[in-house]
C-alpha cells in the first residue's frame, strides 16, 4: 500500500514536471531556480543548462539539448544503455555484460565530467559552445 | 562467491550530478568506482559497503534537490504574493 502511494507520487511528480518543462522555456521565464554555483561565483557547473536542455528535449529539439548541455545527452545514452541491457537480461534470461559494472567505467565518467566542467568555463571560441546559453 | 555485483548506483549518481547537486553526485560516482573495483578483486563485503555508501549519497542528493526545489517554490510564491499585495 505504502509502496503504491510512493510510486503514484513519483509518477505524478515526473509527469507534472514534464508538462511544466514542456510548456515553459526557462530562457524566457525569470522564476526558474538558478544553479547556486553559477549564482554565487559565475562558474558553470557540469549540470548547468539541464533545465533548458529538458525543455528542448521535451520539444524534440536534440540540437537545442546539445547547445545547452552535452553531458545531458551523454547521460541519457548511458541511461538508455543500462535500461536496455538490464531489460534484455531480465526478460530473455540472458547474461549480456553490462559495462556500467566494469571497474573502469565510473572513473572514465568522472574524468569526462571533470574535463567537461573545465572546458565549458573557458570563455573562448571552440569551448564556449559547451557553455549553456 | 556471489556472481552478481552489488548495485553501484552509477546511473543515479550521474543523474544527481546533472540535475542537482554536483558534490553528492561526484561522491556517488567515486563510491560506484569502489563497488566495481572491490567486486572485481573478489572483496564482496567491501563492495557491498561501498554500495551502501553510494546509496546514502544518492539519497542525500535526491533529498536536497527536493528541499531546494520546495524552497524555490516557496520563495517564488512569496514574491508573487507580495507583488500582488503591492498592486492592490
Amino acid at each position: 500500500m505504502f509502496k503504491k502511494i510512493k510510486w503514484f507520487a513519483i509518477i505524478f511528480g515526473v509527469l507534472s514536471l514534464a508538462l511544466f518543462y514542456f510548456f515553459i522555456n526557462p530562457n524566457e521565464a525569470s522564476f526558474f531556480p538558478e544553479c547556486p554555483l553559477y549564482y554565487t561565483t559565475g562558474i558553470y557547473c557540469p549540470g548547468c543548462g539541464s533545465q533548458r536542455a529538458t525543455h528542448q528535449l521535451l520539444n524534440f529539439n536534440v540540437l537545442g539539448v546539445l547547445q545547452q548541455n552535452v553531458l545531458y545527452l551523454i547521460s541519457l545514452f548511458i541511461l538508455g544503455y543500462h535500461f536496455i541491457v538490464t531489460g534484455i537480461n531480465s526478460i530473455f534470461k540472458k547474461k549480456i555484460y553490462n559495462y556500467v559494472y566494469h571497474p573502469k567505467t565510473p572513473l572514465v565518467i568522472l574524468a569526462i565530467i571533470v574535463v567537461f566542467w573545465v572546458l565549458r568555463n573557458i570563455p573562448y571560441y571552440p569551448f564556449n559552445l559547451l557553455a549553456p546559453n | 562467491m556471489n556472481q552478481h555485483p552489488p548495485k553501484n548506483y552509477l546511473i543515479e549518481s550521474i543523474l544527481v550530478t546533472i540535475f542537482c547537486c554536483l558534490p553528492f553526485g561526484i561522491a556517488g560516482i567515486v563510491f560506484a568506482a569502489q563497488v566495481n573495483a572491490k567486486f572485481e578483486m573478489g572483496d564482496y563485503e567491501g563492495a557491498k559497503k561501498a554500495s551502501e555508501e553510494a546509496q546514502r549519497w544518492m539519497t542525500w542528493g535526491i533529498v536536497s534537490s527536493l528541499i531546494i526545489g520546495l524552497f524555490y517554490l516557496i520563495i517564488v510564491f512569496a514574491i508573487g504574493g507580495f507583488a500582488l499585495i503591492g498592486d492592490f
